[in-house]
């Protein structure tokens, strides 16, 4: 069953952009599947041991801009930045997390909170720094070259389609591993109990090290794959709380410490965010913000699990820790 | 650099510091209180502003005065979003008292709404007061000079937390605050309505906002997107000072006034800020219960 499932939805999945010629649509199905795999990729860290971090949108900004700076100043190929970016972006995730789990209490969510507006308000005030241009508000460009697949640039949406679905399998099927290894018990202990954790002799600050590693290495190749698809990057949409507060939204309502909930989360979310955007943002430009808010508020009062659970319990099965994970049903 | 500018910028950083403390006090006594990070902290700052401002440009009442309006309206909006939106919460986790997570998202929800419906009504121009006494200040000496206003805001922001302490320490309804603070079944026991109190905590906690609105909004205009800054400087401050304590919220906010100020004499003033943070780094690597902090 969960066979069948999973291969209809690959077929389905990969003969899209047959079906959807329109430029736009297909452009929607990418931010869904962007926004999937991002939220993916937070919920490594913070759906599975419980820490809340606000400060995602940092990781992939750090991220995107260290692979476009390295394409701009350096000529380097995204394909090789990107990494690089990753690199950054874990160490700098590992810094912060860092003085945070080894303490009990709400100090991840207020460092990575307050960490995250700093550089961007830094990041839109610094025109130059040790040379490189950063432009500020205004944002970075990134170099058109034509069809250089070499470049991370194609002609037309669809090769972007393609990385951006084998990323979001990718990070899947890293949270499926994870989640079934000794380090995904260890998180879920942490989570339950990290005293108790402790007690039993998990190293509980490494565990979370670990998991924060994963997700910002995850989530800066995310920012730099933003970057090149609309090859443009500035600190407002890619460093900005709005950010992290999307892909914190779509772990939370689809269903945190799970494989599909955050995906499920992005593709009810980012349409409909999409949706009020374009029909109503250019007579009420914060609405969209507002929907969200009270998304949350009514995630958080009635759906604390997310929707995927509802649906887990129509399908049959008890709880996240059943057994089996159907990446299909999304 | 010259010893005169550094003891400008160190006075400078003292008289915003007080007003960051008295920011803060919010965000520490419900966190004290309610282990709860009131993500919309900011966003009440920001209500707190806009009313005192609203007042006196269709009534032209003194934002002084104002505080009579502004602080019980905060009270009031603290106390119904608590009664309302957070309190189901605390009765789902009873039985077992998980990490505040939920609350804090829950609170950043509000945050959002609370934001950007401002933004939706008032659009994103900074609007302020001006009164014949901002412009004033008086001299100490022949180089430093305080504005009239923003020693005003420096002096009240201490009293007022003054004022808060002793009400905690010696009426019965602070005590019923603090003792539902060590412990909510031992007060629950002794027949405190924890839920009441938790309440009046949080509105209390957003009407020193109304306090302050007022006092800042003469010489600090105000734009629906203004919350967030204050509220991340709140977090900064509550975590330097020792989270829950109120005279470490002072004292976190002098050290964070100081520190931004003095840096903003070498480096630009969006820099500076990446000099609180490391700040705020090495507070919790060295000590993470803050400097006035006691183990939680």
């Amino acid at each position: 069953m969960t066979l069948v499932a999973t291969s209809v939805a690959a077929v389905l999945f990969l003969a899209l952009p047959l079906a959807v010629t329109d430029e736009y649509y297909l452009h929607v199905f990418v931010g869904i599947l962007y926004f999937a795999y991002m939220a993916s990729a937070w919920n490594i860290v913070c759906g599975y041991t419980g820490q809340l971090s606000l400060g995602h949108s940092a990781l992939s900004g750090i991220g995107g801009y260290i692979s476009t700076l390295l394409l701009i100043n350096a000529g380097l190929t995204p394909w090789i930045g990107m990494f690089i970016g990753a690199v950054c972006a874990t160490g700098v995730g590992v810094l912060v997390g860092w003085p945070c789990f080894r303490l009990r209490g709400p100090y991840f969510a207020l460092t990575t909170i307050a960490f995250a507006e700093i550089l961007r308000i830094w990041t839109e005030n610094t025109e130059e720094i040790f040379g490189v241009e950063l432009r500020g508000a205004q944002g970075l460009s990134v170099p058109l070259k034509g069809h250089a697949p070499a470049l991370f640039q194609f002609d037309g949406k669809v090769p972007y389609y393609y990385i951006i679905i084998a990323m979001l399998v990718g990070v899947m099927a890293i949270t499926w591993w994870m989640e079934r290894s000794r380090m995904g018990f260890y998180l879920k202990a942490i989570r339950a109990d990290q005293d108790g954790a402790e007690a039993l002799g998990v190293n509980s600050t490494r565990y979370l090290l670990s998991a924060m590693a994963v997700s910002s290495f995850l989530t800066a190749l995310g920012g730099s794959y933003y970057a090149q698809y609309f090859r443009y990057i500035n600190p407002e949409r890619n460093m900005g709380l709005d950010l992290s507060i999307e892909l914190a939204l779509m772990g939370i309502v689809g269903g945190q410490g799970t494989v599909l909930g955050p995906v499920l989360g992005a593709f009810l979310l980012t349409p409909a965010g999409e949706i009020t955007r374009a029909t109503l943002g250019g007579k009420f430009p914060g609405l969209h913000l507002v929907i969200y808010g009270l998304v949350l508020i009514l995630a958080m009062l009635f759906l604390p699990k997310g929707l995927i659970q509802p649906i887990r319990r129509l399908l049959g099965r008890k709880s996240a820790a059943s057994r089996e994970s159907e990446p299909a049903a999304a | 650099m010259d010893p005169i500018f550094l003891g400008i910028s160190v006075v400078n950083g003292i008289v915003v510091g007080g007003l960051y403390g008295a920011i803060a006090i919010g965000l520490s006594l419900i966190f004290g209180v309610m282990r709860v990070i009131n993500f919309a902290h900011g966003s009440f700052l920001m209500v707190g502003l806009f009313i005192p401002y609203w007042l006196w440009q269709l009534f032209k009442i003194n934002p002084y005065v104002s505080v009579l309006v502004a602080a019980p309206a905060l009270f009031v909006l603290g106390y119904a979003i608590q009664a309302i939106l957070i309190a189901p919460l605390y009765k789902r986790e009873r039985a077992m008292v998980l990490e505040p997570i939920s609350a804090l998202m829950l609170t950043a929800g509000v945050g959002l709404i609370m934001d950007n419906v401002a933004f939706m009504i008032f659009g994103p121009d900074f609007r302020g007061v001006t009164l014949d006494f901002a412009s004033k200040a008086f001299w100490i000496g022949e180089t430093l000079n305080i504005n009239y206003t923003r020693f005003t805001a420096f002096l009240v922001s201490l009293a007022l937390t003054a004022l808060l302490s002793l009400f905690l320490v010696r009426t019965d309804l602070g005590r019923a605050i603090r003792s539902t603070a060590q412990n909510r079944d031992a007060a629950a026991l002794c027949g405190i309505n924890v839920m009441r109190i938790y309440n009046v905590t949080f509105g209390l906690g957003c009407a020193v906002l109304g306090v302050v609105g007022c006092l800042m909004i003469p010489f600090y205009p105000v734009s629906p997107s203004i919350g967030l800054a204050f509220g991340i400087r709140s977090f900064i401050t509550v975590v330097l000072g020792g989270i829950g304590s109120i005279p470490g919220c002072i004292l976190g906010g002098l050290v964070l006034g100081i520190v931004e100020s003095v840096a903003a004499q070498f480096v630009t003033a969006t820099s500076a800020s990446i000099f609180s943070f490391v700040i705020f780094i090495l507070v919790l690597f060295f000590r993470p219960t803050g400097l006035l902090g006691m183990k939680v």
